[in-house]
């Protein structure tokens, strides 16, 4: 058997030689004639140009900011329409053999097949992307409240009913309280998935935002900006991630043991 | 020796329930009383209609048929206090939340309902514990809280299904120990069942025989046994030895 202390600096090790070869493959690749992939310093020098020159009047930052105002708007709806529908589904027997199918329908189409449709109806300003990213974090959110409010253990309820709780307050203090981990997860996917549709929406037609700024390396051929654009939407999307989990921590703390 | 009021009395009741598949009797003409503030253990192998029997008296389940009459008229929901068996915390609540729910639900004011449940959860051992959230407790821990939380209802009638059950041979011991002092402290009138032989000869005042399938009251044992009981005590084996008897609790 190895040493445990030699493994584990194996563990530390590994993942830093893993994004070294990815850099050297990167640099190799880069290299070649008539490549169409920018270097890493090119990207580099792109991503320092762009924080100071800006496109279509707006610096990177600016791009990202509205990309991300969108995705936040249309997110808020989600969460408050979304958590409340699911949680309807779940606890209104009527309501979910009535409204459920409808939503069982609409629910395989991707949101990104809206766009066509919606750019009709509302134009091509602010509201249609918003809508857009509010149809791809809709359905996840109802989808993760559904299935984790009809999934509560039945122990739960009847020993609430047990303890005189109507049928409100068994919403309030059982039923809700009780979802809210699935509701996280559901926000979650929900975020990223409207984080896709959002550079989605751009793609098609906007006049800033990161996923206008790619399109219109694609039209100039400029590879450096597409690869910093990428870049950044991966970064942006770890970094919402991110901050979820850390609010998960914060909104269910008994989820993760000890508090002070 | 006193004379015993009845708290409830079961008469004939009966309980069937209907599936697509078939209809399945589990309860047949159960007559018991219950004395107060009495410990009454109903003592059953597992898949009895034991805690079938428990709901209905709980009132969380409908008879099928017979009658139960409480002393005073049938308690409300929320003024029974109930002890599960998977303890049946709620685990964003903590062991304060969890202790003053029930009055909580019935909108008592938080001052009173705090001062009250804090009087239970020292009595069931664990001050300091008040701002844990169950899952930082062990298993005997959970259970008092369990217990804790029954008591706080301010009812005058506990039902405990195998409250027991799921823990650890060790700390099922000390618990059954527990529950009589804390009964002892507090007398209440409590049901109490299990399936274990020997808990319900260490613990019950009467122990309530049930068997066969439909379930139904096969005997009345009065341990003359004082308490603290030993498990080692002759009169302790002979009662335990008479029970096994006379019961189909190795299925």
């Amino acid at each position: 058997m190895m040493k445990a202390g030699v493994q584990n600096k194996l563990y530390y090790l590994l993942p830093v030689l893993s994004v070294l070869t990815l850099m050297i493959v990167w640099v190799i690749l880069a290299a070649q004639d008539g490549s169409l992939i920018p270097t890493p310093y090119e990207t580099l020098s792109r991503f320092l140009g762009i924080m100071a020159n800006p496109i279509s009047q707006a610096t990177l930052p600016l791009h990202v900011w509205v990309s991300l105002r969108r995705v936040l708007l249309a997110f808020v709806a989600a969460i408050l329409l979304g958590v409340s529908l699911g949680v309807m589904f779940g606890w209104n027997e009527t309501f979910n053999s009535f409204i459920y199918p409808i939503f069982e329908l609409l629910r395989p189409i991707p949101p990104i097949a809206w766009i066509p449709l919606v750019i009709l109806w509302f134009g091509i300003g602010e509201f249609p992307k918003i809508f857009i990213v509010f149809i791809g974090s809709f359905m996840p959110i109802v989808l993760n409240t559904h299935s984790g409010i009809t999934s509560i253990d039945p122990l739960l309820i009847k020993a609430g009913q047990a303890l005189g709780a109507n049928r409100t307050q068994l919403l309030f203090h059982v039923a809700l309280p009780a979802t809210i981990p699935a509701i996280l997860a559901g926000i979650k996917t929900a975020l990223s998935s409207g984080w896709m549709c959002v550079i989605a929406a751009e793609m098609i037609v906007a006049k800033q935002g990161v996923g206008f700024l790619i399109v219109r390396g694609q039209e100039s051929g400029d590879t450096a900006l597409i690869v910093t654009c990428m870049l950044v939407i991966g970064i942006v999307n770890a970094m919402i991630s991110f901050t979820l989990t850390r609010l998960e921590g914060v909104l269910c703390p008994w989820q993760f043991g000890k508090t002070k | 020796m006193a004379v015993w009021e009845n708290k409830i009395e079961l008469r004939d009741v009966s309980k069937t329930f209907y599936t697509k598949q078939s209809d399945v009797e589990v309860l047949k003409d159960d007559s018991l009383n219950v004395r107060e503030n009495e410990f009454l253990v109903l003592l059953g192998p597992g898949q009895c209609g034991k805690t079938v029997l428990l709901n209905i008296i709980a009132g969380l389940e409908q008879e099928s048929g017979g009658s139960i009459t409480f002393t005073g008229g049938r308690p409300k929901m929320g003024d029974l206090g109930i002890v599960f068996q998977k303890y049946a915390l709620y685990p964003w609540k903590t062991v304060m939340s969890n202790v003053e729910m029930g009055p909580q639900m019935k909108g008592i004011d938080q001052s009173t309902r705090r001062k009250n449940a804090q009087k239970y959860i020292d009595l069931v051992g664990l001050t300091n514990f008040e701002k844990s959230y169950p899952q930082q407790l062990s298993g005997g821990m959970k259970q008092r809280v369990g217990i804790a939380r029954a008591y706080a209802t301010e009812s005058d009638i506990m039902l405990m299904d195998e409250p027991f059950g799921a823990l650890d041979a060790q700390t099922r011991y000390s618990m059954q120990e527990e529950i009589l002092k804390i009964w002892e402290k507090r007398k209440r009138t409590v049901i109490f069942v299990t399936n274990n032989l020997e808990e319900a000869v260490y613990l019950g005042d009467r122990i309530i025989l049930l068997g066969g399938k439909p379930t139904s009251v096969k005997k009345e044992y009065v341990p003359d046994i004082p308490r603290p009981r030993k498990y080692t005590d002759t009169a302790f084996l002979a009662l335990r030895n008479e029970i096994a008897d006379n019961t189909d609790l190795s299925l």
